[in-house]
């Protein structure tokens, strides 16, 4: 530090410019020593937690699953050649192109909405509630409220309730969703019909009582609509008669075609008696032994039929959380799907990712709006322009810096995306779900000691990503 | 992964307290009666109410030696924290961990000690299959404290008797014979707990290991087998015989990629003022609490409470019990063989503390008091039948002490692809049909996770 003292060096001059500009006053690194003991505190926090864990990542990112020898790039290529992880970058991409811009645009709605509504205050609340929560439990909840059991998911709910007004249940529903068929409950008699009804395997005439036996309905369900022992109906001549029974009994299950004395009847059934040109020739509804009658038919053969209506299940719930892909990829191979699938859990997830933030993008969107400058709208109302115009061509030039910032914070905040995929997707759809943050934690914190080279490369590219949102969120600070 | 449901606990473990302290017999005592005092570190996944049942079991200890034992409950994620410990320079003195694959990983660096001459003659205590998992380079580096018996499918007896079957299945072939009845009798036979992975792993690993036979099963774990071997094959495709029909499955294929650990275990054991929705569920012992915890009204056993028959509403007269997982009748031979988990205790620091507590853990007092207190089975062949409270946690327990063969979850065994092998066994489950592709991912995943 010799060098000061003759005013002809660079380094003097450069020295001097600053002080002229209102840099550091006074000369030499001792008189700094009191500003770096102010800052000394703040700088070894920043290596301490920023710069340090930020290099040891870099260096772990090229070392095994321990950490201690070091593989390259082996980690790296890992994860650009599997699948299953590359899976967690279109997941990104899906979040990160639906997301900010669906947050900024229903933020401007309620935005505008708010401004010109009573009770705005009161609104504004209420949509601002939900950042208050933390994240996962808004994600345990909305996981309910898209629960697959109409029981307990809202959604699904709602969905049966209007399709059960619509097309209500049968007695004895049969969900094909469940695995189940119409056809699987055949036991004695009867055969598969057209359109998930069941019809008597042979023609029936008048006089002849016909045994109809089904399987695959509990005893409890039969119980419920007041089902009692099964009784075979006495002939009566000019009318066709028959029952329709459970075909199953506990002391001997593998027997079929017998009435036997622990059987129940099927009651509530709708019948048709069809002729054999496939008309009706009558309906009947089975008795709580499960006897049915028609009256008064002609001496023809007849098939009975029991229709559809009543093993109809109606609505049993959408898997919204489930993995089923809403682009058409399952004729392409695995890694093409892993790119190119949508599945519908994400999408469920931004839902409830928007109700989380709607709030914050309104509140700053709203703050935007109340500090643009009215006479220039108003200016534009008097030159002619109508409210579409004056919105389109005006509020929305002057609102733009806002609605930047909006977008990048929340592309900055779906980028590193995690508690809301762990909390609310369920794990046989998390594999589909996954995205960087989470795959990095998973790889890093679970299985066995964890694979810490493997999440460290993962959180560097997640870093890297993440650099291009930074520098223009500070560009933007600084201008 | 086990899962983790502790029974409600009474008072019954301060009377177990009293009751065992001294119940010990010489050549299995630990030598812990001098008074060494001091303070030792310890480290386990359990929290909640088996951390008050694993508590009250380590009372005798301290009373005993003096030593204050400091427990930390660190959850699931127990391996992990271990590993920062080790690298930050703190470990604890002594902890239990879930899976001996990280015993291996750790005895290989050298960060946890020998137990060999500590442990001494108490190693006998546990079956070979048991030490052979925590035995590196012929040292032993573990001590087991509790373990699991995941050889059980859980049934609701009421059920099985409307549908009028009578013993449970014996066979594979049975299992899906009864399945056909129990759905002609109106019930889905069983109720998968696949939300998560891990149940559908333990589902097939059984599946593997009644197949292809312990041998298989334990090269395969290491693997030494690849996982495009046709013993994998060949357990898929058994494995699809169920599942590959989704009428099998409560709620289908969606039902059963949404029905959690413990709703499966309700949806067969329900919560008085519900009705069972299925018959049967897999998993491992750890279900018994889950059905206890629904009702006190549930029987262990074929029998209701007071001699009645079991009912199905729970309100009356409910019954549990469990057939051990079949093998294929052409595969009888590999029956015996079963398939568990469990915690093992592994000593980081040599201090006389830490090499008392290792004694005690290695000996009956502790585990007996859990066993009492319920929703415990010990590995350890001292602890007495008697201590456990009643007939189906016996035979539970005996099951664990005395298998032909014994294997680990094979999953645990994995590492850090674990988490991967889960989402290969869901997928599986969503494309039966897809099992050469799942094998060839699965294959690559091994290597990369096992590193060979």
């Amino acid at each position: 530090m010799a060098e000061i003292g003759t005013e002809a060096t660079p380094r003097a001059r450069r020295r001097a410019a600053a002080v002229n500009e209102g840099g550091n006053p006074g000369g030499g690194w001792r008189d700094h020593l009191g500003s770096l003991a102010f800052l000394a505190p703040g700088a070894i926090f920043l290596l301490a937690i920023t710069v340090y864990p930020l290099a040891a990542t870099a260096r772990n990112s090229f070392y095994d699953a321990t950490a201690s020898n070091y593989v390259g790039l082996a980690n790296y290529k890992e994860i650009f050649s599997t699948s299953s992880i590359l899976v967690t970058f279109r997941n990104n991409v899906i979040w990160v192109i639906v997301f900010p811009f669906l947050v900024t645009f229903i933020g401007l709605v309620y935005g505008v909405l708010s401004e010109r509504i009573r009770w705005s205050t009161a609104f504004k609340t209420i949509i601002f509630m939900p950042i208050v929560f933390s994240a996962t439990a808004s994600a345990l909840v909305w996981r309910t409220i898209f629960d697959l059991d109409p029981h307990i998911g809202i959604v699904n709910a709602t969905i049966q309730t209007a399709s059960d007004w619509i097309n209500p249940p049968g007695l004895y529903p049969v969900d094909p969703s469940a695995g189940q068929s119409v056809a699987g409950l055949v036991a004695t008699g009867v055969s598969a019909g057209p359109k998930d009804s069941l019809e008597s395997s042979s023609t029936v005439t008048a006089g002849n009582p016909v045994e109809l036996g089904l399987i695959g309905i509990s005893p409890a369900t039969l119980q419920l609509v007041g089902a009692q022992t099964a009784v075979v109906p006495t002939a009566s001549p000019g009318a066709v008669t028959g029952l329709v029974w459970r075909d199953f009994s506990p002391s001997n299950p593998t027997a079929r075609g017998q009435v036997l004395p622990d059987e129940l009847g099927f009651p509530g059934l709708k019948l048709t008696l069809l002729r054999s040109d496939g008309t009706s020739a009558g309906t009947a509804v089975s008795d709580a032994h499960g006897d049915f009658s028609f009256g008064s038919v002609g001496s023809g053969s007849y098939k009975v039929q029991i229709d559809s209506s009543n093993f109809s299940s109606g609505f049993t719930g959408i898997f919204w959380l489930g993995t089923q892909s809403l682009t058409p990829t399952s004729s392409l191979n695995q890694t093409a799907q892993a790119l190119l699938s949508v599945p519908l859990v994400d999408i469920s997830m931004i839902l409830a990712y928007l109700w989380i933030w709607a709030g914050f993008a309104m509140v700053v969107i709203g703050a935007g709006l109340a500090s643009l400058d009215r006479e220039v709208l108003e200016a534009a109302r008097l030159d002619g322009a109508g409210e579409w115009q004056t919105f389109r061509r005006m509020t929305m030039p002057m609102l733009a810096p806002v609605l930047i910032v909006v977008i990048v914070t929340m592309l900055i905040n779906v980028l590193k995306i995690f508690d809301i995929i762990l909390n609310m997707a369920p794990g046989s759809s998390q594999g589909d779900a996954n995205t960087l943050a989470l795959a990095m934690y998973n790889f890093g914190f679970t299985g066995g000691l964890g694979n810490w080279g493997l999440a460290s490369a993962l959180a560097v590219i997640l870093f890297i990503l993440v650099i291009p949102a930074i520098v223009l969120n500070l560009r933007r600070i600084r201008g | 992964m086990i899962g983790r449901k502790a029974s409600t606990l009474g008072l019954g473990i301060l009377l177990a307290v009293a009751a065992c302290g001294g119940g010990n017999t010489a050549s299995n005592s630990p030598s812990t009666s001098q008074n060494i005092g001091g303070s030792v570190t310890l480290w386990a996944e359990w929290s909640s109410s088996e951390q008050q049942a694993f508590k009250a079991a380590l009372v005798p200890f301290t009373t005993s030696t003096g030593v204050t034992v400091n427990y930390t409950s660190k959850g699931s994620t127990i391996s992990t924290a271990l590993g920062s410990a080790i690298q930050g320079g703190a470990p604890p003195d002594v902890a239990l961990v879930p899976d001996p694959g990280t015993v291996q990983t750790l005895a290989k660096q050298g960060s946890i000690k020998d137990l060999t001459s500590i442990v001494g003659s108490l190693s006998a205590n546990y079956g070979d299959a048991w030490n052979q998992l925590v035995t590196a380079n012929g040292k032993l580096y573990g001590v087991w404290f509790k373990g699991a018996n995941k050889n059980t499918i859980w049934y609701n007896p009421a059920e099985f008797a409307a549908a009028g079957i009578t013993t449970p299945p014996t066979t594979w072939e049975q299992v899906i014979s009864d399945a056909a009845t129990l759905k002609a009798s109106g019930i889905a036979p069983f109720s998968l707990c696949t939300d998560i992975g891990w149940p559908v792993a333990d589902f097939w690993q059984n599946i593997y290991l009644k197949t292809a036979g312990a041998a298989s099963y334990n090269s395969l774990s290491t693997h030494a087998t690849k996982w495009t071997d046709p013993t994998v094959t060949s357990a898929f495709t058994t494995f699809g015989q169920l599942v590959g029909d989704p009428s099998n499955l409560l709620g289908g294929l969606n039902g059963s990629l949404s029905n959690s650990y413990p709703t499966c275990v309700d949806k067969v054991f329900p919560k008085t003022g519900a009705q069972p929705k299925a018959a049967m569920v897999f998993e491992g012992d750890f279900v018994a609490n889950e059905v206890k915890a629904n009702s006190a009204t549930y029987a262990p056993g074929t029998t209701g409470n007071g001699g009645a028959a079991c009912s199905i509403d729970p309100a009356k007269t409910p019954c549990y019990n469990f057939f051990d997982f079949p093998a294929p009748a052409a595969n009888a031979a590999n029956q015996g063989a079963v398939q568990g988990a469990g915690d093992v205790a592994i000593m980081l620091k040599d201090t006389p503390q830490s090499e008392a507590l290792v004694k005690y853990l290695a000996g009956p007092t502790g585990a007996s008091i859990w066993a009492t207190a319920g929703g415990f089975t010990s590995p350890n062949k001292t602890v007495p039948t008697s201590a456990y409270p009643d007939p189906v946690t016996q035979k539970d327990a005996l099951a664990l002490v005395n298998a032909t063969s014994f294997v680990f979850s094979l999953d645990d065994l994995q590492g850090t692809w674990e988490p991967m092998m889960w989402q290969d066994m869901l997928n599986f489950l969503k494309t039966p049909s897809n099992v050469s592709a799942i094998q060839a991912t699965m294959d690559t995943q091994a290597t990369a996770g096992l590193g060979h």
